[in-house]
């Protein structure tokens, strides 16, 4: 098993999916260069009719990507910051999401959006955030926040061989970062989660960014005799709940962990399903371990304080044990 | 017509009996359809608003006429003369308004019609999101080598949206084969379009595109028809954009639940006067292709055929809660129409 950045893992799927399926089209803003290599040389190998440079035009990027998917290609699209989705929640929460639907089946939206959020530059605002929560409650779409190489690559795959629009959310910070990823081709299934430690007192659901976190801060807490259960649940929507519910069951604890901000978040939707579901098997509340409800705050400093550490988690575990 | 500017005057083309006779008969079902619609709603026996288009049938008749079925169109929200043109069945469309599931979309476009069988393959509810899409359309047709054509239609308020010039933008920088189709019927909503755009016309915006245009007599079917064929030539054979703009006029309120109080009613009736179904019967009259007995033949049978789809489909299944709660994701089809098949 070779060792390759997150970034390297994307470009990989992308490629071995163009070479495999001729319907395949990336496009997207500077695809061709590929600003963080994940779309780079791709055009020297399938040529410009397969790797498309459009304007600056995000609503159309994922328009067209819809129009293209409605007409037998299978577009790829590119959403270069993931603070951009918002400037195409039309096409994507009233038309991808609802085109299947509306159409009683006539079609089908076999179509991607990838896009790269978190913060990690320390420029705050519009280049920091991740925005994966705001896309959860559009019926229709699937969405998939990949948290390493491995997944990155496995998932994409599946994305692009699916026929439901699937929204994945990258991580800038993290593909810089080398990883294992098998030699072989091979597939990461869409809703399945990813049990990553296996404990007893504690169910810790975290995303992206955040796994490796939460796995440094259940060895922390191993320390401490507390032994926590790291799941990584990969796919937003459709979840796996099975899964993670399971866990609960056997711990009574359960805490989430992501970047994004608190209200509205990931982390809420999870909460309430098991407040819905669960209830009974919970020792003690919830816990969301999120990013304050502020703008992402410019400079290294408060970026820092305002995404999650390791020390908050196990903090917040603490807490909810002792 | 005044203001054309430097667009091209596109020569209106003699026609034949039979072609005529279509557009004359896609009209009158399209006025009877919309007339019985409004007349349901008047007597509450109907659930579904309406965006009725009375007095500019001949833009949407003519354009979907004119189109092959493996056209792509994409609709506005003002009529069903586009879908009719292209050759959507009463049966069909009544099934959805009726959200019953033996339409094409198993009851679920209602409103938002589609009929994939035909091209037409979606109407967006958010003005404008259709510039997008059929330029990804019209980027498919192209990359798969196709010589299919997409038209994206939408009216003169619309045009303020910005994805109007964005779509432009790449059509022309790609050239792509994306005609777009502009209604002007000086209305928007409640409002005249003098407060909504900042020239009598829009089409010469696309000049700046580098983009053909033209500006065509709306309330005249021949001449919207054979300016579309012209185009769709075009476009098919140069594979690049073009900009038709069709000045008619909304002779009735924006929808069923409007009363037009605020519109002038001398222009109303100055626009009536040219009404697109009218000056068409005279023109077959005239020439003698048809006699007056043929006429109301016509329009006899356009509101039969109405008549019995409505009867047909209120008699049609309703879905079921299970039946509602499918089709979110593929894999679960609901509907009678075809799967695309590219
Ligand atoms: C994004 C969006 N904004 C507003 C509306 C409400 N709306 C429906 S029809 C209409 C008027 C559109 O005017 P125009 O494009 O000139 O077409 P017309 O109705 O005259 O045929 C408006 C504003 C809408 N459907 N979608």
């Amino acid at each position: 098993m070779a060792e390759m950045p997150y970034a390297a893992a994307v470009n990989r799927a992308l490629a071995e999916e163009l070479a495999r399926d001729e319907r395949v089209v990336v496009l997207g803003e500077d695809v061709r260069a590929g600003m963080f290599g994940t779309t780079s040389g791709l055009v020297q190998r399938f040529g410009e009719e397969r790797v498309i440079n459009t304007p600056i035009w995000e609503n159309g990027i994922a328009g067209m990507a819809l129009g293209l998917a409605i007409t037998g290609m299978r577009p790829v699209a590119e959403i270069m910051f993931a603070d951009f989705m918002y400037l195409a929640m039309d096409e994507i929460a009233n038309q991808i999401a609802s085109w299947t639907y509306m159409t009683g089946g006539q079609t089908s939206v076999p179509l991607v959006i990838r896009t790269a959020g978190g913060a990690g530059f320390a420029i705050g605002y519009n280049h920091s955030q991740v925005t994966e929560a705001s896309f959860l409650g559009p019926p229709g779409l699937k969405v998939v926040a990949p948290s390493n190489a491995a997944d990155a690559c496995g998932l994409l795959k599946s994305a692009v061989r699916d026929d439901d629009p699937v929204l994945v959310f990258e991580h800038k910070f993290l593909y810089f970062v080398p990883q294992e990823v098998p030699d072989e081709e091979f597939l990461v299934p869409l809703g399945k989660a990813n049990v990553l430690r296996s404990g007893d007192d504690v169910t810790m659901v975290a995303i992206g960014s955040m796994v490796g976190k939460a796995l440094e801060a259940a060895g922390t807490l191993a320390a401490d005799g507390i032994s926590v259960e790291v799941i990584d649940p990969r796919t937003l929507v459709p979840l796996d709940q099975e899964t993670i519910f399971g866990s609960v069951a056997r711990t009574g604890r359960l805490v989430t962990v992501e970047e994004g901000r608190k209200r509205g978040s990931v982390g809420s939707e999870i909460a309430a399903e098991a407040a819905e579901k669960i209830f009974g098997s919970l020792k003690a509340p919830v816990a969301r371990v999120a990013a304050p409800d502020i703008p992402v705050p410019p400079g290294p400093l408060a970026e820092s304080m305002y995404v999650p550490s390791a020390e908050r988690i196990v903090e917040t575990v603490r807490r909810l044990v002792g | 017509m005044t203001t054309q500017g430097a667009g091209e005057t596109l020569a209106v083309r003699s026609i034949d009996t039979q072609t005529l006779l279509a557009l004359h008969r896609k009209m009158v079902i399209t006025r009877e359809a919309e007339q019985t619609w409004s007349d349901m709603l008047q007597k509450r026996e109907f659930y579904l608003m309406g965006h009725f288009g009375t007095g500019q049938e001949a833009v949407g008749v003519g354009l979907g006429h004119a189109l092959e079925p493996d056209d792509y169109l994409f609709p506005t929200h003002r009529g069903i003369a586009e879908y009719v043109g292209k050759g959507m069945a009463q049966n069909d469309i009544w099934a959805e308004y009726y959200a019953k599931t033996a339409g094409p979309a198993g009851g679920k476009g209602g409103l938002h019609l589609s009929d994939y069988r035909l091209g037409l393959i979606g109407l967006v509810g958010s003005l404008g999101a259709d510039y997008a899409i059929s330029a990804g359309a019209a980027l498919s047709t192209k990359l798969r080598g196709s010589d299919r054509v997409v038209v994206v239609s939408f009216g003169e308020g619309t045009s303020s949206q910005a994805d109007l010039g964005s779509a432009m933008n790449v059509a022309a920088l790609w050239k792509l084969p994306l005609i777009f189709a502009m209604t002007n019927n000086e209305w928007c909503e409640l409002s005249p379009a003098s407060e909504h755009v900042c020239t009598p016309f829009v089409a010469p915006r696309a000049e700046g595109y580098g983009i053909p245009w033209s500006v065509v007599d709306g309330n005249d079917v021949v001449a919207v028809y054979s300016a579309v064929r012209t185009v769709v030539e075009r476009v098919r054979a140069e594979a690049g954009p073009y900009f038709l703009e069709f000045k008619s006029y909304r002779v009735g309120p924006h929808w069923s639940g409007d009363d037009g109080s605020y519109m002038c009613q001398e222009d109303v009736c100055a626009w009536q006067e040219r009404d697109p179904i009218a000056a068409c019967e005279r023109r077959l009259l005239e020439e003698g292709m048809v006699s007056a007995g043929e006429i109301s033949g016509i329009k006899k049978a356009a509101q039969a055929e109405v008549a019995a789809a409505i009867e047909r489909a209120r008699g049609l299944a309703d879905p079921t809660y299970e039946e509602m709660l499918a089709g979110v994701y593929s894999g679960a089809p609901a509907g009678g129409g075809a799967r695309e098949v590219s």
